[in-house]
């Protein structure tokens, strides 16, 4: 029986720990990004609404910045309207796979 | 003619006064004086932390917006929260803001625009 709950308790960290970092893949993000290259696939693109400014660079960021970046639009840390709705639609597995998808372009 | 000429005078005057204009070189010393190397790296794209972005060649436009919204902060309409940032953001001049914006777009890095 000890052995038992030491057994789930075990499983239940390999579970946290996995929630928390979830492997990205590249790959799998090419069906992902539809969304993303309407406006960061362009070169020069200009966001308009609420200030206008050349959208970030995203070929070659960090995976782990993208990946944080992403999920304060999803917490609401981040309150840009367009991205707040973006990255609301986006699972854990879909955030890890796009920023692994930009960090490795060069 | 004369009052059209002064209009437009007036006009343009009113536009340049509006965007604050971005001097890389004291960008470089604003950038110094507020430590930003420290977390972004030396060369501006080597960052101590993964979870930091890279800021080398980044557009300088996106980077004036990326500071003004982590000065206004995370219940702002168009704000970033963030504990780190929020502080370091907060003393800066919108003169500092466009002048370290400046620099480090100013500096080779290795971000692209790709599909």
């Amino acid at each position: 029986m000890k052995k038992l709950f030491l057994l789930l308790a075990l499983a239940g960290v390999t579970q946290l720990s996995a929630a928390a970092d979830v492997a990205g893949d590249a790959n799998a993000a090419k069906n992902k990004v539809a969304m993303c290259i309407g406006c960061h696939g362009i070169a020069g693109y200009k966001a308009t609404y609420p200030e206008v400014y050349r959208v970030p660079m995203l070929g070659g960021q960090s995976e782990k910045y993208i990946a944080a970046a992403l999920n304060a639009y999803k917490k609401g840390e981040r309150n840009h309207p367009s991205m707040v709705g973006i990255a609301k639609g986006l699972s854990d597995q879909d955030i890890a796979d796009i920023s692994a998808y930009y960090a490795q372009q060069k | 003619m004369k009052k059209m000429i002064s209009l437009l005078a007036v006009l343009l005057a009113g536009v340049s006064l509006h965007a604050v204009a971005g001097d890389a070189e004291a960008g470089k010393a604003a950038a110094a004086k507020y430590n930003c190397a420290s977390c972004h790296g030396a060369d501006y794209n080597s960052p101590v932390d993964p979870s930091y972005p890279k800021l080398a060649g980044q557009h300088a436009d996106y980077i004036e917006h990326a500071l003004k919204a982590y000065q206004r902060g995370g219940s702002a309409t168009n704000g970033r929260g963030n504990a780190i940032m929020g502080g370091m953001a907060k003393p800066l001049s919108k003169q500092d803001i466009s002048d370290i914006a400046a620099y480090l777009s100013s500096l080779p890095g290795t971000l692209v625009v790709r599909k």
